[in-house]
């Protein structure tokens, strides 16, 4: 780990609400970056870089943060934070990080950048809000589907996340059919500094990548069709997406599990289905123990996009999240999330609504690892202090 | 609109919104009001970004600012 650090002047200056967003795409200006922390007021920030800069390094580092800044932050609109629900102020008997116990103690291993292996106590936690979370679909009678981990480039391609996302894609390749090819790689791969090593020529085209969200899945296979009535359906999946030097402990890794139920319909049959999604997810809150916030959000666009469909989705209130209470940080993390795409999936999957119209569709959605994280962050270890149900839920583990 | 939405001015009509326009999708509607702030110094916040959402509703708010 280097110490070498560049400080600059921010130009323009970075607003409050942008600062995370800002810092948080810092990491994809270069690989020379480590890290990247915005000063309070938005007008300066300090680089951690793995190696020093020599000045045309240097240069071109400022030419892409100016090109960053003006993207993101000339004439960016203030979000309209909306606070649907806030019970933030719920005493809690922990403040620590968990991820210090979990690692001291076995109950998680690290892997790799992003990835985990979770011990029995986090499996056991995933696995409780995973039941609790088929509970509410059952309460809906959605219906279950699997998805692959996989997903087809032209899928993305189709719902323009080549575009919005591009700095969190996952490409899957495989040998080329052709045993010289093979047999080259046999001889040649190896690893060096935790990646592979292979002439490139032995390796395929992209066609397949990893899969960045669940609910993808459903819309392509309802593409083509006109529905008869509104689809309630439910699933859990991996979702990866590549945070770099943001994947830092549970709070944010390459591959979490995102559970879903998802509404495709006519605009009221979306918007009053997710809004009961949101009621009824409360009762489990309150079982949890859970001290959270329900806030409007945008999702994490990159920087080119950043700014007009993070306004869109603002103003229009597509998506709130879920944000519960990290102590240990005085902070929040989203662990949830309300969507609402207007007819966007609709259009572009060619999805018909019994209305004729192109279908709406929304989701509610649940990142269990960050919940189970979020909980023991809460409530720490001792179960004595744990919420009822969860003690018992997860009585002999 | 026509230049925006990359189609003939004459699939344009009056009653033209977002939502029922094939090219009228979010992305081209905030192209649509960001043209409008740069050549009409229309201001764009949260309300004239959900508000504006048919040509009328537009046209209403360009009159009302050529009064003020």
């Amino acid at each position: 780990m280097s110490n070498q650090t560049l400080s600059l002047t921010l130009d323009p200056v970075v607003p409050d609400f942008l600062i995370d967003q800002v810092q948080s795409k810092m990491a994809y200006l270069d690989e020379s970056v480590q890290r990247a922390v915005v000063c309070p007021d938005g007008s300066c920030m300090t680089l951690y870089l793995v190696q020093e800069l020599d000045l045309a390094a240097q240069k071109t580092l400022e030419e892409k943060i100016h090109r960053v800044l003006t993207a993101m932050v000339s004439g960016a609109l203030k979000p309209r934070i909306k606070i649907l629900e806030d019970k933030l102020d719920r005493k809690l008997p922990f403040n620590k990080d968990p991820m210090d116990t979990l690692l001291e103690t076995g109950g998680v291993y690290k892997e790799g950048k992003g990835m985990y292996v979770l011990g029995p106590l986090v499996a056991s936690l995933v696995e409780y809000f995973n039941r609790e979370c088929v509970d509410l679909a059952g309460s809906f009678e959605a219906r279950p589907y699997r998805f692959p981990v996989l997903i087809s480039p032209e899928l993305l391609e189709r719902v323009d996340y080549f575009r919005s996302f591009p700095h969190s894609l996952n490409f899957v390749r495989h040998l080329r059919e052709d045993l010289d090819k093979i047999e080259t790689f046999a001889e040649h791969a190896h690893c060096e500094n935790g990646c592979l090593v292979a002439p490139e020529e032995t390796q395929s085209d992209i066609e397949a990548m990893l899969s960045p969200a669940v609910c993808f899945h459903l819309y392509q296979a309802l593409s083509g069709t006109t529905l008869d009535e509104g689809v309630k359906a439910t699933a859990v999946g991996h979702c990866f997406r590549y945070e770099s030097s943001n994947l830092t402990s549970l709070t944010r890794l390459w591959d979490f599990t995102m559970y879903e139920v998802i509404f495709v319909g006519e605009k009221d049959f979306v918007l009053d289905n997710r809004e009961e999604g949101r009621k009824r997810a409360q009762k489990m809150y309150e079982r949890w123990g859970l001290a959270y916030r329900v806030e409007s959000a945008n999702d994490p666009f990159f920087v080119g996009e950043f700014k007009k469909q993070a306004a869109f989705q603002s103003a229009f209130q597509l998506k709130y999240e879920v944000r519960a209470a990290l102590p240990f940080l005085n902070d929040t993390l989203a662990v949830a999330s309300y969507n609402y795409h207007q007819d966007f999936f609709g259009r572009k999957m060619e999805i018909t609504a019994p209305d004729g119209k192109p279908a709406h569709t929304g989701c509610v959605a649940f990142g269990l690892e960050r919940l189970a994280f979020a909980f023991l962050a809460q409530y720490g270890f001792e179960r004595k202090t744990w919420p009822a149900d969860v003690r018992r839920a997860l009585k002999g583990i | 609109m026509a230049e925006v939405f990359n189609c003939p001015s004459s699939e344009i009509s009056d009653t033209i919104s977002f939502g029922d326009f094939q090219a009228w999708d979010s992305l081209s509607h905030m192209d649509l009001l960001m043209t409008l702030e740069d050549r009409c110094g229309l201001e764009l916040d949260a309300d004239t970004i959900s508000e504006l959402t048919s040509l009328d509703a537009i046209l209403k708010t360009l009159q009302e600012m050529n009064h003020e």
